[in-house]
């Protein structure tokens, strides 16, 4: 199973504040750990909200909004998507996690991604062929 | 420069409701243009909120919280990864986004994602090396 591991913002991450020697440091070992367990499939950072945008439909209207945004507790500052087998591999990961906001109180949240099978009779066989060939192209074109 | 469009959760996508089929193929040929366009990198689907936990640590604790969330609005239902030019480029795309998602009310919002040189020339080489060994342990491993 995949899961989603999100890094919640706060003031320093809003602020673009890069994380310390210390930090990095300590990150980088567990990033290798997530490797040699076969658990880590992709990890990023997100720049500040206020580099960033919000596109808005109603109907056939799309507002753009530009940041910051202000609820920064319910902000992202950056992700890692693993697979694991299950929840609870997640969870125990996540807890050996460096403090990756030190000095405040830091929020992780775990959700479980989609898989193909999920999407039950709406996939039909010829969007779930075109899926993969999506799938595998945009993995090639990197 | 590399962003990720987040698609907000609504009730709907907290409830678990499935995309339709019209959905499906419309999101499909939304990503094929991308990928067409050379810009697509991954995308991804969130099960609701229900079926996750949140880890809060406070002094080094670590605190296990299972879903669902409250602040749907606030909550992510899925991402697409893109590698685009301008972050004007990004929001064409964004206008773009079939328009049936949500009833015609989605919300997006749209980050730029830190590369390597922002972390200065001390720790660039270091995460540009980790990003390689995990690009060739992610193809190495990656089912046929």
């Amino acid at each position: 199973m995949r899961f989603m591991i999100l890094i919640k913002a706060d003031s320093n991450s809003e602020r673009g504040v890069m994380p310390d020697e210390r930090l990095l440091t300590e990150m980088g070992k567990f990033n290798e750990e997530l490797v040699k367990a076969g658990v880590m499939l992709a990890g990023e950072g997100l720049h500040p909200s206020s580099k960033g945008a919000r596109v808005r439909f109603s109907g056939a209207k799309r507002t753009v909004i530009d940041g910051p945004f202000t609820e920064t507790k319910e902000l992202i500052a950056g992700f890692w998507l693993w697979q694991v087998k299950s929840r609870d591999e997640a969870i125990e990961w996540v807890k050996r996690c460096p403090n990756p906001m030190p000095g405040t109180e830091t929020e992780v949240e775990i959700r479980q991604v989609f898989e193909t099978e999920d999407f039950g009779d709406a996939l039909t066989p010829e969007l779930r062929e075109q899926e993969q060939r999506l799938r595998a192209s945009a993995a090639s074109g990197r | 420069m590399r962003f990720l469009i987040i698609r907000k959760a609504d009730d709907e996508t907290e409830a678990g409701a499935l995309p339709t089929e019209q959905l499906v193929t419309d999101m499909m040929a939304y990503t094929k243009e991308m990928t067409d366009a050379g810009i697509m990198l991954s995308g991804e689907g969130l099960q609701p909120s229900a079926t996750g936990v949140r880890v809060s640590f406070a002094g080094g604790k670590p605190t296990v919280t299972d879903g669902p969330f409250a602040e749907t609005k606030e909550l992510i239902a899925g991402f697409t990864m893109i590698d685009v030019k301008s972050k004007e480029e990004a929001i064409e795309w964004l206008k773009r986004w079939p328009p049936i998602d949500g009833h015609g009310r989605v919300q997006l919002e749209l980050r730029q994602l830190y590369e390597a040189d922002d972390f200065g020339e001390e720790f660039a080489p270091a995460i540009r090396q980790q990003e390689a060994r995990l690009r060739s342990h992610a193809e190495a491993t990656r089912p046929a």
